[in-house]
């Protein structure tokens, strides 16, 4: 099977929905939609008028079984060149020239199956919500566990729905951690996720997991190294780092 | 003040899937599974899994095992330039 060449599209804006202080996410119709595999991105670019471009690459938030539309979930980095225009400038019905579905390595589908370990740290979340979204709507119970690094409550992007995903007793159950401001009253983690807290977290999959690690550089670092120290399968391991931004 | 302290560079470091879309245009189709084998110490990769470094002018893309520099690829606004030394060679799937 022969790909489609990767050609730039307009994509129209027709809904933009704030998640956290940080994080909205935006949905594009998209006239050359095509079906993505769960964890893939697309990048997206700007051009001045002076003729100047540039571009990101942005995780898909949705799951490929919402058709003719994607949905990217984008953190405001403040001195960011592509971000605050989307956040602060970007309006529903304008158009942004977008390219995609693109990547294989950092993507999971239930043919895949499990147990399956999503590690995310900040707005990491965003390509493993896309994993978890296609694994409800395909009626999965591949058992899977996540692990979410938040510096806050008001931080967790998606917390209703991942709650609510975990009340469906379908095999999914979250754990989440608090780096600088837990809950009131909160009895779980509350540091940066660790080699302990990972073996915790593991535990019932052992070295069967599959596990995907998304986040700040750094994080993806610490995790990735104390798997392999827990000798878990390099191949079992993906990781996808988006760079300095820190949780 | 210097912009080469390991800490700064691993913090700006992604992987080699950041920069698929750019590999995509190249080659035509999606590269993220293709093997790399490093010329330098002759582990094989999947460019994927590279360690990308995207916020020069051009993007590296190096070993995860030894750091080798396995490419370089520069846009200028007339021409593409990809630099591949650093691998013995690029093994993938036939398309079809």
């Amino acid at each position: 099977m022969v790909q489609p060449v990767l050609e730039w599209q307009a994509g129209r804006v027709t809904a933009i929905r704030p998640e956290t202080r940080q994080t909205k996410s935006f949905t594009f119709a998209l006239p050359k939609w095509m079906a993505h595999r769960p964890g893939q991105h697309y990048d997206v670019r700007l051009t001045a008028p002076d003729g100047y471009q540039t571009q990101r690459s942005y995780s898909i938030a949705s799951p490929p079984e919402r058709l003719r539309e994607i949905e990217l979930t984008v953190e405001r980095i403040p001195d960011g060149e592509v971000s605050p225009y989307l956040h602060d400038v970007l309006m529903q019905g304008d158009e942004l020239e977008v390219r995609g579905p693109i990547g294989g390595y950092f993507v999971w589908d239930v043919r895949l199956g499990g147990p399956l370990l999503l590690v995310g740290g900040g707005s990491g979340v965003v390509p493993l919500m896309a994993m978890l979204r296609h694994r409800a709507a395909q009626h999965s119970t591949v058992p899977t566990r996540m692990l979410y690094s938040s510096r806050s409550a008001e931080d967790v992007i998606y917390h209703d729905e991942l709650d609510g995903m975990a009340a469906a007793s379908d095999g999914f159950e979250a754990f989440y951690t608090f780096t600088r401001q837990p809950p009131a009253g909160w009895t779980g983690y509350r540091r940066r996720i660790d080699a302990a807290m990972l073996a915790e977290v593991i535990k019932p999959f052992d070295k069967r997991a599959r596990v995907y690690v998304c986040g700040p550089t750094l994080l993806v670092e610490a995790v990735a190294n104390a798997l392999v120290e827990m000798e878990l399968p390099i191949e079992q391991i993906r990781t996808e780092r988006f760079g300095p931004t820190g949780v | 003040m210097d912009r080469d302290e390991p800490d700064m560079n691993t913090a700006l470091m992604v992987d080699g899937n950041a920069v698929a879309g750019q590999l995509e245009q190249i080659f035509g189709r999606d590269m993220t599974m293709t093997i790399a084998r490093c010329a330098g110490c002759a582990r094989d990769a999947q460019l994927g899994a590279l360690m990308a470094f995207i916020r020069g002018p051009g993007v590296v893309l190096r070993c995860p095992a030894c750091q080798n520099a396995i490419a370089r690829i520069v846009e200028t606004p007339s021409a593409i330039y990809l630099e591949a030394r650093g691998a013995a060679y690029l093994r993938m799937t036939p398309q079809g």
